[in-house]
């Protein structure tokens, strides 16, 4: 994560008369955030955990990224994905109380990641005839029946103890998972670079800008729109199932009702937070996302304030949330990636400056998505 | 063998009728000229030929196949590009991108194969790149590879809007009013232009045009619409003295129309009584 490239496409090296960015002065940089990425995690057991759940996040960001920044197609239901992903996964291994074989747990990934992609087309497939706020209305209501349907039932959910599913014995611990989990993370970035760099990304990005340019460029709308659900699914599911193994449970409660409706929105903005069709600030921001409670929930506790903080638990986190969308939406299109922009192309091998020529490229994305309903 | 047959088109929208009967033909290495006021249905004889509008009736021949049924994309594919008539490019993208999104029927390579980021892609990727420099160069557009649609200038819009047209590697091409946003002298070059893609690259054209001089410069051929049908055809001398074409474009009855230049008092003090009023 220390080379995050946000330049659009492919090698472009736009010459903007700014000398390059020397390589000790970024390798110097870059220890502190590899020493957050790998040092920090291995404290303790806990610590590992919130990591694995930020890997989650950034998952399920790269996931929107594909969809809502890429595609321009809007998501309220991901929730849905995430936890087919996790049910998948936790009843493919479903090992009671033995840990998993290592084979299965393999074939738990692949299969949650095949499960939520095909879900996906199905809402793709309905997004083909409609847009905007009606699609909007549609994936919300989607999500939250496939969850009410599916995730209910008691041969899938085991009923009120949730499906156990344990690790393999090598990944036992919570470190050792995280950092398979940034294995995983590094599968969904290299997807999303690859999406991005090739006639898929321009073919998405295409279509959400303009349908009838794109089908005149030949794309094929219909099937680039499937395509880019797909994808975006999987990464979801893959997203998922890494959810089960930390926690080492499927429990339907996590993705049903309140507590799924309130992860749907906190996916989406990540997306507008981070920055549509920015996959280096969508990843800030889904970090941020998934650490904001237990950072906070730690700094009542050494103030003094558990109390007053467990009690709104859920108001103070919703509140950042819309406080920070409000303040993209309105102060700052481009989003986290819009302001990380200069950092990120200078560990990338350009020059540092605040000038940056792709400047408008988060904005355009917005202006050209559909999220603007 | 003409490249572009189109046999007795007609599509309605609700009550109206906005091509009624419509018979053209292009051959190869023809420009032929689609002319017509406002209304005239030409862009909409346009989304017919490409598939963006499905036909009422009729159909559509490309090299002797009938590709009336087919989607955009297809038609694309197949080497029908397109431009459109308020510049169709992705706003968001650099000069360079859009040139590479155009070559997507051309890339070579499956979504798969993309997606998992196999070595070929990057082989063929930087091919791509390089063709796209080529129209860059040959349309002098080289120093914005790298630049934003955005802040370009319409003129240079309309031009890049045509290197993207040729990107998709088309054998007819299909322009919708070329000339748009330019001047006297651009649309001058314009039509030098597009007669050197003729000869260096063996396209086919046919291209809605309201500049006369262009159209005179440039086609073979001419059809003119009005109201949906086809009112005249011939070259571009023949059409131009046409009097049923200079009726349409002026007003009036067809046989008198050429004596009917100069306006009678009172139609002359109505429009300019009409020009003084929309000028302030």
């Amino acid at each position: 994560m220390t080379a995050i490239d946000v330049r659009p496409g492919v090698s472009v090296k736009p010459d903007t008369g700014v000398p390059r960015a020397a390589v000790w002065p970024r390798a110097i940089a870059a220890v502190p955030l590899l020493l957050l990425a790998l040092a920090v995690p291995a404290h303790s057991a806990d610590w590992a955990s919130y990591a694995s759940f930020a890997s989650v996040f950034v998952m399920v960001g790269l996931s929107m990224n594909v969809l809502t920044g890429y595609t321009g197609q809007i998501s309220l239901g991901h929730q849905a994905f995430v936890g087919l992903g996790a049910l998948t996964a936790a009843n493919v291994i479903h090992t009671n109380t033995t840990p998993a074989d290592p084979f299965m747990f393999g074939v738990g990934f692949v299969l949650a990641a095949v499960a939520a992609g095909g879900a996906a087309v199905v809402l793709g497939a309905v997004a083909l005839r409609i847009r905007g706020l009606y699609l909007a209305l549609v994936t919300l209501i989607f999500g939250g029946m496939l969850a009410d349907a599916i995730f209910t039932l008691p041969s899938l959910n085991g009923q009120d103890a949730g499906v156990s599913a344990y690790r393999p014995t090598a990944l036992a611990g919570n470190y050792a998972y995280y950092l398979f989990t940034l294995l995983l993370v590094a599968v969904c970035y290299y997807v999303d670079v690859c999406v991005r760099r090739t006639k898929v990304g321009r073919g998405l990005v295409a279509l959400r800008d303009n349908e009838l340019v794109a089908s005149a460029f030949g794309v094929n709308v219909l099937g680039y729109k499937l395509l880019g659900f797909t994808i975006s699914g999987a990464m979801a599911g893959l997203a998922g199932a890494t959810f089960a193994f930390r926690s080492q449970l499927f429990s339907d409660k996590d993705f049903t009702s309140v507590p799924g409706f309130n992860l749907a929105l906190t996916f989406v903005v990540i997306a507008v937070v981070g920055g549509l069709a920015n996959r280096g600030g969508v990843i800030v921001a889904a970090i941020f996302f998934a650490l904001v409670n237990p950072l906070l929930e730690g700094l009542a506790a050494h103030t003094g304030w558990s109390d007053f903080y467990g009690g709104h638990k859920f108001y103070i986190s919703n509140a950042i949330g819309a406080a920070l969308l409000l303040q993209t939406v309105i102060l700052n299109p481009g989003g986290l990636g819009q302001v990380i922009r200069p950092f990120a192309r200078w560990f990338g091998g350009h020059g540092f400056s605040l000038h940056d020529p792709d400047g408008d490229g988060g904005a355009g994305a917005m202006e050209g998505s559909s999220v603007r309903a | 063998m003409s490249v572009l047959e189109v046999r007795d088109l007609t599509i309605r929208f609700g009550g109206l009728t906005a091509i009624d009967g419509l018979n053209l033909k292009v051959d190869e290495w023809e420009i032929v000229g689609l002319m017509g006021p406002n209304g005239a249905g030409k862009t909409t004889a346009f989304n017919c030929i490409t598939g963006f509008y499905k036909p009422s009736h009729g159909q559509v021949f490309y090299k002797g196949d009938d590709v009336t049924k087919l989607p955009p994309h297809r038609k694309a594919a197949l080497g029908i590009g397109r431009t459109f008539q308020n510049v169709g490019m992705v706003k968001s993208e650099t000069v360079l991108e859009n040139l590479l999104t155009a070559q997507h029927t051309k890339a070579g390579y499956g979504a798969l194969q993309a997606v998992t980021g196999s070595g070929a892609v990057r082989q063929r990727e930087k091919e791509l790149v390089t063709r796209a420099e080529a129209i860059l160069e040959l349309l002098g557009l080289a120093d914005i590879r790298d630049r934003r649609l955005g802040a370009l200038p319409y003129g240079t819009l309309k031009l890049l809007e045509l290197g993207c047209a040729l990107a998709t590697d088309p054998d007819l091409l299909l322009l919708d009013e070329p000339s748009s946003g330019m001047g006297p002298e651009e649309s001058h070059q314009l039509g030098d232009r597009l007669l050197a893609l003729r000869k260096e690259l063996g396209v086919t054209m046919l291209l809605i045009e309201h500049h006369v001089p262009l159209v005179a410069a440039v086609c073979d051929y001419v059809y003119v619409l009005n109201f949906g049908k086809l009112l005249a055809e011939g070259d571009a001398d023949h059409v131009r003295n046409h009097p049923e074409v200079v009726a349409a474009y002026l007003g009036g009855e067809a046989p008198d129309a050429l004596a009917e230049t100069e306006l009678p008092d009172d139609q002359a003090a109505l429009t300019e009584a009409g020009l003084a009023e929309a000028k302030s």
